[in-house]
């Protein structure tokens, strides 16, 4: 019997394993893809302050961490089925039947579609995988695209794409249906593209962004805002266009992108069509949390989570005995935030209150000083799930 | 206009959909069964967001703070040998 698994080998999954190394703790990490890192691996920004953000790096120095530790570490293994034993829990995989005491679920966020007509053609892919084939990979993901989705996420990942010399048309907004909903409303996605703004090298756009914190500017904005888009990293960024289908009879040939109104109606008259080989869809993040489902944890709908959230305490204990949540299934933040959760989880599992409360409070500083916030009442959503865990003790 | 699938697994388009709650007047649960919208391979990864939205839409039943359409285990695509432990053919 293990004391530990731990499911996912990305940031939160591997600090981890670190903290309960330190104790001595039998601990096992498993993860589906063929290497460890996670969602850090594709990582490659500049942050404000100029310095580089270098996943791969970063994910080596807690690699390093954690062989000095002799960490075990299972990749291409799959969870999917997790059932709960008077003494812990049994973790089915796609290798072995695991047993373990306690466990911990770093699953971390998947990938939200938005359906619009044409997007299972070859070529279309979502923007994290365009992220990870780039930056992990290495293989170019076509000549020339387009991205279907602006929020801070696709902003941050175009960029990359951009430094690794892939030519982007520019970025629009999907067609508006029932599940773009606000991806496809130009007056929603401002309010995104305002907390991103100040990420541009443009002074005019931060100039901008400053004024457009009110929503009646904001609104203003959107009305008029330019034809030939706002220009970050010399790419237009519209959002008062809409791409409305995807065509191609094998794979893409071109996207068909229309005006859109500032509710997000397409104007017609209006169509245009745009020779591309590859289109990013970029429909935000949810946290992935089946197997915290498949056990019975309760869960809250917290918008500024992200989605359902398992519902866990301050310490990355939910009202499961014996289970743990950390990193991006508990909300959706940065990797720096769920590194830290990762310490805070593991140092709760080897129960180690000393360390556990510094961990606890470096979360805070990180979410204090985070440039890219995902959603900007993170921090009240955090309370609301904190205060749903007290109706479970 | 092409039509915009929902379930690219299953191959369940929009029109299904809707077309499936419009004759049946019937629970997300059971547009879900006749239609297999999220039942397909991936097991609902790429779609499940998509067809909660749609099926909340249409039904009107809001999933509130349970996680909509009950998650089944296997939650990943797995040879039924691994299921059946049965993985070396003995």
């Amino acid at each position: 019997m293990l004391d530990v698994v731990i499911i996912g080998a990305g940031p939160a999954g591997l600090s981890a394993a670190i903290a309960c190394r330190e104790s001595d703790l039998d601990v096992l990490v498993i993860d589906e893809f063929p290497k460890p890192g996670g969602r850090l691996l594709g990582q490659l920004h500049q942050e404000p302050t100029g310095e580089w953000w270098n996943g791969i790096k970063e994910t080596e120095i807690l690699l390093n961490r954690a062989n000095t530790l002799n960490t075990k570490i299972e990749c291409g293994v799959s969870c999917h089925h997790i059932e709960k034993t008077e003494t812990g829990y049994l973790v089915h995989t796609s290798q072995e039947l695991y047993k373990t005491k306690k466990l911990l679920i770093a699953t971390g966020a998947a990938e939200t579609a938005a359906p619009i007509p044409g997007w299972t053609l070859p070529g279309v892919m979502s923007i994290g995988a365009a992220q990870v084939m780039t930056n992990v990979h290495r293989v170019k993901v076509g000549n020339k695209g387009i991205v279907a989705g602006v929020n801070v996420l696709s902003a941050a990942i175009a960029r990359e794409l951009q430094i690794a010399g892939i030519d982007l048309h520019s970025m629009a907004l999907p067609v508006k249906n029932t599940v773009t909903k606000d991806h496809a409303h130009p007056e929603k996605v401002m309010e995104g593209l305002v907390r991103i703004a100040h990420l541009a090298p443009s002074p005019f756009l931060r100039f901008g962004s400053k004024f457009a914190q009110s929503s009646k500017v904001r609104d203003l904005a959107t009305k008029f805002y330019p034809k030939g888009g706002f220009k970050m990293w010399g790419m237009p960024i519209h959002v008062r266009k809409a791409i409305t289908q995807i065509n191609g009879t094998d794979k893409v040939e071109s996207v068909t992108m229309c005006d859109v109104t500032p509710e997000g109606d397409v104007i017609p008259g209006t169509e245009e069509i745009i020779n591309v080989d590859f289109v990013c869809i970029a429909g935000g993040l949810y946290p992935l949390s089946e197997l915290a489902s498949v056990i019975g944890c309760p869960f809250r709908y917290l918008e500024e989570l992200g989605g359902h959230v398992p519902v866990h305490n301050e310490q990355m204990e939910t009202p499961v005995e014996g289970l743990y949540v950390a990193g991006n299934i508990t909300g959706i933040e940065s990797a720096k935030v769920a590194r830290a959760q990762g310490a805070v989880a593991g140092y709760a599992i080897a129960n180690e209150p000393e360390r556990l409360k510094q961990a606890m409070q470096a979360v805070k500083k990180i979410r204090e000083a985070a440039s890219i916030q995902f959603h900007p009442q993170i921090k009240a959503g955090r309370a609301k799930i904190h205060r749903a865990y007290q109706e479970y003790v | 206009m092409k039509e915009t699938i929902i379930c690219r697994c299953e191959e369940v388009s929009l029109e299904d959909i809707v077309n499936t709650a419009n004759t049946h007047n019937c629970s997300a649960r059971e547009i879900k069964l006749r239609t297999r919208a999220g039942m397909g391979y991936c097991g609902g990864r790429t779609c499940r967001p998509a067809v909660n939205a749609v099926l909340e839409d249409l039904t009107g039943e809001k999933a509130g703070h349970n996680v909509p359409l009950k998650v089944q285990p296997p939650v990943r695509p797995v040879t039924l040998s691994v299921l059946g432990g049965n993985r070396n053919g003995h």
